[in-house]
């Protein structure tokens, strides 16, 4: 009897609410956030929540997006405050995308962050990207009764398929910074009539967990190459068969540190690109076909160089370039790993890029 | 009462009818019988010599009656002239036709012989009887097994009358280690069951274990499988079956090739095979009549759907009120929509679908066949429609409902299924109160509980805990090809372990 009254009487314990278990909350009365927007604020942190298109009912009637938003000292009070603002349970769960503004991640991202890992609710699967030239609050307010979450959503679909900006999670970029010190995060500005529509603008960098600065154009090409995921990328040449484009499918970058005695004294960038012959007029052969490969592999070359300037002159190693190569040499990286920042900034870069060209 | 008093064996007489044999002594046992006859016959017309037949109206077959027993009595010279002292013995050894005579002088067997459709003979100024079995043989013919339809193999199935069964086995199983052995249950129903087992092959502990339980039940009658069930097995109390059984003549004959032993019980149309497993109750006749791929993937099909019609219903309450954050997004937003103009509860929705989909399935089996099938779908299409439509339901509800409904429904025994039904209610309410923490307490509680289950012996998990120093013989999930399954299960503790060359 004794046997069967002990399993019973746990049972009962933790059934009955002692147990510290999860409270039951219907999701028919929840509104459920999809995206999040953080800036500064006067008051201490600007956060705005939007829910997205919603439905109504079996037949999903459409209902305009819902956008709460509330400034107060710390982010768990300006979410707590989103609750009272709304009829229905707001559960932050589902919040997929994270915006932060310019102006909060030149103040710092870390507290935003750190909220983001220890709340049960958000996590840090959350796609993370910065505004860039507007606040978040801006931008999701303008994306108005669609909101920016099937907008947001699309570039990340995209970026996995190679045709857009690499994306990152709030994790990842957090996890950058914890060990390298550093993370690149896509940047989107906001385009269109009163900046209804967002578009990409390149990276930002963060060092330490304020804003380095921004990476665009070939230099933003540049770090897609050192990450190794490029977007698809086609690049127009003329030959004298004709004008030819290249699509970019696939790149790797292996890096070597050499060493002299313990300090580093070159780092050797290695970059090695997949590349397709998307239109000719005449396919390249023989010697055009080493010409064309010349002239891609300068052009990516450069690319890489003008990221790595910028990264040199930030002293922000955001794709863990002396990390992966310091796996050769484990003792001598040990040596040189804490002010790596500092080395990066003056070790001089050999890069080679090689390019293979199928048809 | 006392409970020393309850728990006191109920006196049984023996023997059952006291006193010497005799024709009066017989009708006395048998008075207020309407269908209790006699027929008393001059020998070849000799008023000197006389001669009284006793049967049962309905269980003896009046035309053997008549040609093997009466005409001869009536027409045989021999019988007016040989000495009275000697009719028996002419009698005993051929003069009647019967192709069984026995001589009986105590009461009790003559009159069970009676019962079961012999007649007795009685003969003047003698003090015992021959009996002669002219029983009737009226029974439903071999049929087709309706709750184990076979798309390909044989298609007899076990009936009512235990001889008939035993000839479906023997007729496939021509070995002479094949060994039937009857004992009789029940105070008032005398039931005649039998345990079949292939010598060398089946574990003799088990059929000495089934035999004592057997002798050691004492009840009125057996008149459904549970009279049996409930009295062999150690564990009745739980729902889980420990017995498996089948309708199918192959299945059981494959079931004693395994080295399990076979039980038929008169007037039960199926047979019960021991001890019986888990894994048991996934195979079905036709396993090993498709290819062993398709098999195998039917299998684990069964498998699926066991853990989905156990965990669906309890799944959904835990992720929908206290882990949405486990749902994909647009599932989510997609629940939320439809849940929004429904006034109930979502543990209320699932247990009240759950409910009426029980109800509904029971008012479909107690209805007749065509009624039956109309309230199904009247139950499961129209007002489950209806429901939705109302908002008194979401789809959702509905869809993970029906879902668990169907799923169990694959499973090839019914009283298997019937087990998880109940625990199906079990882990939802168990969910509905603490989440996944609810649901994995009910399965921990779910896994201890078959873990400590044990069928004549054997652990109920057997397939699954046997450890390394008990051989197991094949996968149980998956249906190997048949050239390599060349042993016997271990578990069940087989004399021969090897079954092909």
């Amino acid at each position: 009897m004794k046997k069967r009254l002990l399993p019973c009487l746990t049972a009962c314990l933790l059934l009955s609410g002692c147990s510290g278990l999860p409270t039951a909350r219907e999701m028919g009365d929840m509104a459920l956030l999809r995206t999040l927007g953080v800036d500064p604020s006067p008051a201490g942190v600007a956060v705005t929540g939007s829910t997205g298109p919603r439905a109504r009912g079996v037949e999903g009637e459409g209902e305009p997006a819902l956008t709460l938003a509330a400034d107060r000292e710390s982010l768990s009070g300006a979410c707590l405050a989103m609750q009272g603002q709304s009829d229905s349970f707001v559960f932050f769960g589902y919040v997929d995308q994270l915006l932060l503004g310019e102006a909060l991640a030149e103040e710092g991202v870390q507290p935003v962050l750190d909220y983001f890992s220890r709340d049960a609710e958000l996590g840090l699967g959350a796609q993370l990207w910065l505004v860039r030239g507007a606040s978040a609050r801006d931008a999701l307010s303008a994306g108005g009764e669609q909101g920016l979450d099937a907008r947001l959503e699309t570039l990340q679909n995209d970026s996995e398929m190679g045709i857009a900006n690499l994306t990152r999670t709030a994790g990842e970029a957090y996890t950058d910074l914890l060990e390298l010190g550093c993370a690149y995060v896509p940047a989107l500005s906001p385009a269109g009539d009163g900046g209804a529509f967002l578009r990409e603008a390149g990276y930002g960098v963060l060092k330490g967990d304020t804003l380095a600065g921004f990476l665009e154009g070939e230099a933003a090409r540049g770090l897609e190459l050192l990450a190794g995921g490029p977007s698809a990328d086609i690049l127009d040449t003329e030959l004298p068969s004709g004008p030819v484009s290249v699509k970019m499918t696939s790149a790797q970058t292996k890096s070597v540190l050499v060493f002299r005695g313990n300090t580093p004294s070159a780092l050797k960038l290695t970059c090695k690109l997949e590349a397709r012959l998307s239109e000719y007029r005449q396919r390249p052969e023989g010697e055009e076909l080493k010409e064309l490969r010349g002239e891609l592999e300068d052009r990516e070359r450069e690319r890489i160089m003008a990221a790595l300037d910028r990264l040199q002159t930030w002293g922000a190693d955001c794709t863990g370039l002396g990390a992966k190569a310091g796996m050769s040499h484990p003792a001598r990286w040990q040596g040189v790993r804490a002010n790596w920042p500092e080395w990066f900034g003056q070790v001089p870069v050999e890069v080679t890029v090689q390019i293979g060209i199928n048809s | 009462m006392s409970k020393q008093a309850s728990d006191a064996p109920h006196p049984r007489r023996e023997p059952r009818i006291p006193g010497p044999l005799s024709l009066a002594r017989l009708e006395e046992v048998f008075s207020d019988c309407v269908d209790f006859a006699k027929r008393e016959v001059y020998l070849h017309g000799d008023s000197h010599r006389k001669a009284t037949v006793c049967y049962i109206d309905g269980q003896a077959r009046s035309e053997r009656l008549n040609d093997y027993v009466l005409r001869p009595l009536a027409q045989d010279p021999m019988l007016a002239t040989a000495p009275e002292s000697e009719l028996f013995d002419l009698m005993e050894r051929g003069a009647l036709y019967a192709h069984g005579a026995k001589r009986e002088t105590e009461p009790d067997p003559v009159v069970f012989a009676l019962i079961n459709g012999s007649c007795a003979l009685f003969l003047e100024g003698r003090d015992d009887c021959l009996v002669f079995p002219v029983a009737t043989e009226e029974k439903r013919s071999v049929g087709e097994p309706e709750n184990e339809p076979a798309l390909k193999g044989a298609r007899d199935s076990f009936v009512e009358s235990l001889r008939t069964n035993t000839s479906l086995v023997r007729r496939r199983m021509r070995a002479p280690e094949l060994k039937i052995r009857e004992h009789i249950v029940g105070r008032q129903s005398l039931t005649p069951v039998d345990v079949l087992w292939l010598d060398g092959i089946a574990d003799p502990d088990t059929v000495a274990l089934l035999s004592k339980r057997l002798d050691a039940i004492d009840i009125d009658g057996v008149e459904a499988a549970g009279n049996l069930e409930e009295y062999l097995v150690d564990a009745a109390k739980f729902p889980f079956p420990l017995m498996p059984y089948t309708q199918r003549p192959d299945r059981f004959c494959q079931g004693l090739l395994e080295g399990r032993v076979g039980l038929f019980a008169d007037g039960i149309p199926l047979g019960w095979l021991l001890p019986g497993t888990i894994d048991q109750f996934f195979k079905t006749g036709q396993d090993r009549a498709y290819h062993w791929l398709v098999a195998s993937a039917l299998s684990l099909i069964r498998w699926l759907c066991a853990l989905i019609t156990l965990l669906v219903p309890g799944l959904y309450i835990a992720l929908v009120t206290f882990h949405p954050e486990a749902i994909p997004p647009k599932l989510a937003l997609s629940i939320v929509a439809a849940k929004q103009e429904v006034p109930f509860s979502t543990i209320f929705e699932v247990l009240i679908m759950l409910l009426s989909f029980e109800v509904i399935q029971e008012a479909g089996l107690r209805l007749p066949g065509p009624i039956g099938a109309t309230v199904s779908i009247l139950g499961g299409l129209v007002v489950g429609n209806a429901a939705v439509d109302a908002h008194i339901v979401s789809p959702a509800v509905l869809i993970a409902v029906a879902i668990a409904g169907v799923a169990g429904y694959t499973m090839p025994s019914q009283d298997f299924g019937n087990a998880l039904r109940l625990w199906r209610f079990l882990l939802t309410i168990l969910a509905s109160l603490g989440g996944l923490t609810g649901l994995s307490l009910g399965c921990a509680a779910l896994i201890y509980h078959l873990a400590g289950l044990e069928s004549f012996g054997v652990p109920y998990l057997a397939p699954f805990t046997t450890g390394t120093r008990v051989p197991r013989g094949h996968p149980s999930l998956l249906r190997l090809p048949l050239p390599r399954m060349k042993w016997r299960d271990g578990p069940i503790q087989t004399q021969n372990r090897r079954n092909q060359r």
